[in-house]
């Protein structure tokens, strides 16, 4: 049991992780503070990422009646330590898959909108973009070309979509939770 | 609802015998009381403990307000649908304990509960202040820095304000309140110029994350009375809050609110998003480790403050305003702290500006639609 408490104790003065986030950590249950120490250790956490997972961590335990030892043991989360990635794409790849967990229906909404704008058929220069986490009414079309000529068929191809209700229909999506 | 007590009475050197300082200890004969020196406060040794704002509240300070009583309400925050409402504070802090509450970080470094003994100042500014513009016509509320009622039995402030505003024409005084301490506004006849308004969320929250304040069933009982006594009531579901069967919740309290009240003599109904700063949320997070308002999808926006993200906060907004027009169709709605979006997706309109919301609240004929 003290096992894990000394490792978090001496990771902490390596990273120079803050009193507060440490106490923070330490106060869970052992099972719970093992489970987070293992992805802390593989990912290797700085102070910012640790406190979003500590964040994320309590909130859907307390929301699901759940341990942090239960969902974080979730294949989802498991798999990218195991993926021949980097440090930084796994470190994304759990943050992405945790990030699900804690904004279902966020997440949710932004797969929807990903796929009506890869339905959109746009090309790889027409680039549709939202505002972060959905807040505001901004889409964004950035177009991208090197001649008039390009420019004219990526216009043509968006007047295309608005025409045959497409892109009204990816607007209407951003309200539908 | 439980009684106040505090541990201890603090005075001001030259308040002891102010109206609001006698009723008080007329009505806590056994609470230690110590005289201290104007400016005390500002010197006085922070309190030992884990929760020095929970300790806060129960020390009693009565002291002058030696500033301006007469402020806009910080609501009106730059981006957002401002209704130009105006507030006055006769106390500073408040005997309930919220886990949402915004005076955990505002008061954070003075948390004690002053009460102001100077209220003829604070009637003397209104007045110059609705006197001068007698075309416009004002709201003013008490319940920002504290519950409008929840002392009441005590100091009796309502019994110097409601005189006092019903007596004028061009203003409206709100009291805002979670409590069920409408004794002294009993006795009282406020000519229509008073509304006493309840935040409400549905029982499931109000019993989990409002300490201290009355129930639901309380609530409710109190603004049945006062409306019988003819006072205009309101309802603020502020903070709207997101939370698994929030529809049933939600639907609920609608119905037992307008079958309990007639809706026709309420004043204005709003809603406004849970909404709390990163440094908020750290607070509750540590105060109240148990408090389910943090799991929500709540994200940082652009003013500072985390909020449920934005569809699913236009769903409930959408939601809830349905159901109040239908059980309460007269009653103006309005949202607190709103984008010009947002109020164009829920009301299919936005004010053009500020002045529109206050309009709409002073003159109930004009429905939001």
């Amino acid at each position: 049991m003290w096992i894990v408490a000394e490792q978090i104790a001496a990771y902490a003065q390596l990273k120079r992780l803050s009193p507060q986030t440490v106490a923070r950590w330490q106060a869970w249950a052992e099972p719970d503070r093992a489970a987070l120490w293992e992805l802390v250790q593989a990912l290797q956490l700085g102070e910012n990422h640790l406190r979003d997972f500590l964040d994320w961590c309590e909130e859907i335990a307390l929301r699901d009646g759940s341990t942090v030892a239960a969902f974080l043991a979730r294949p989802e989360l498991r798999r990218p330590l195991t993926a021949q990635l980097g440090r930084n794409d796994k470190l994304k790849a759990v943050k992405d898959a945790l990030r699900k967990l804690r904004y279902p229906r966020l997440s949710q909404l932004e797969e929807e909108l990903r796929l009506a704008v890869k339905a959109l058929d746009l090309g790889g220069r027409v680039q549709v973009s939202f505002p972060p986490s959905l807040e505001g009414e901004d889409v964004t079309v950035t177009i991208t070309a090197r001649n008039t000529k390009e420019l004219d068929e990526h216009v043509t191809r968006v007047r295309q979509r608005l025409e045959d209700g497409a892109i009204q229909r990816l607007f209407a999506l951003l309200d539908q939770v | 609802m439980k009684r106040y007590q505090p541990e201890e009475i603090l005075i001001e050197r030259g308040e002891e015998n102010t109206p609001v300082v006698r009723r008080t200890l007329d009505h806590l004969p056994d609470t230690p009381v110590r005289i201290v020196e104007p400016g005390w406060e500002r010197e006085a040794p922070p309190r030992d403990g884990t929760d020095s704002f929970a300790a806060g509240k129960r020390r009693l300070l009565f002291t002058r307000q030696r500033s301006t009583f007469l402020e806009h309400c910080p609501a009106g925050t730059s981006g957002l649908v401002c209704c130009n409402y105006l507030v006055v504070s006769l106390i500073s802090n408040c005997p309930m304990d919220c886990s949402y509450c915004f005076l955990q970080e505002y008061l954070a470094n003075n948390p004690l509960l002053k009460v102001f003994t100077n209220v003829e100042d604070l009637m003397s500014e209104v007045a110059k202040a609705v006197d001068r513009q007698p075309w416009r016509q004002f709201r003013i509320g008490t319940g920002e820095l504290s519950d409008s009622l929840a002392l009441d039995p005590l100091l009796g402030f309502s019994g110097d304000l409601v005189p006092f505003f019903a007596a004028r024409k061009n203003v409206l005084l709100e009291f805002k309140t979670k409590s069920d301490r409408i004794e002294e506004l009993l006795k009282h006849d406020p000519k229509d110029r008073v509304v006493v308004s309840w935040s409400l969320t549905p029982p499931a929250i109000a019993d989990t994350e409002e300490h201290g304040t009355a129930s639901f069933a309380e609530r409710l009982h109190a603004a049945q009375r006062v409306q019988a006594a003819g006072y205009k009531v309101g309802f603020h579901f502020d903070p709207l809050i997101e939370y698994p069967h929030w529809e049933e919740g939600y639907r609920d309290t609608i119905t037992q609110v307008f079958s309990a009240v007639d809706p026709r003599r309420v004043a204005w109904v709003s809603l406004g998003s849970l909404r709390m700063t990163p440094a908020l949320r750290a607070i509750a997070r540590r105060r109240f480790p148990q408090t389910r308002l943090l799991s929500g999808e709540q994200i940082l926006c652009d003013d500072g403050k985390w909020r449920t993200f934005q569809a699913l906060r236009v769903k409930m907004y959408r939601t809830i305003t349905a159901w109040l027009k239908e059980a309460a169709p007269q009653a103006p709605q309005y949202m607190c702290m709103e984008t010009t979006p947002v109020w164009e997706k829920v009301f299919g309109h936005a004010p053009s500006c500020d002045k529109d919301v206050a309009r709409m609240l002073t003159q109930p004929n004009l429905v939001a639609s």
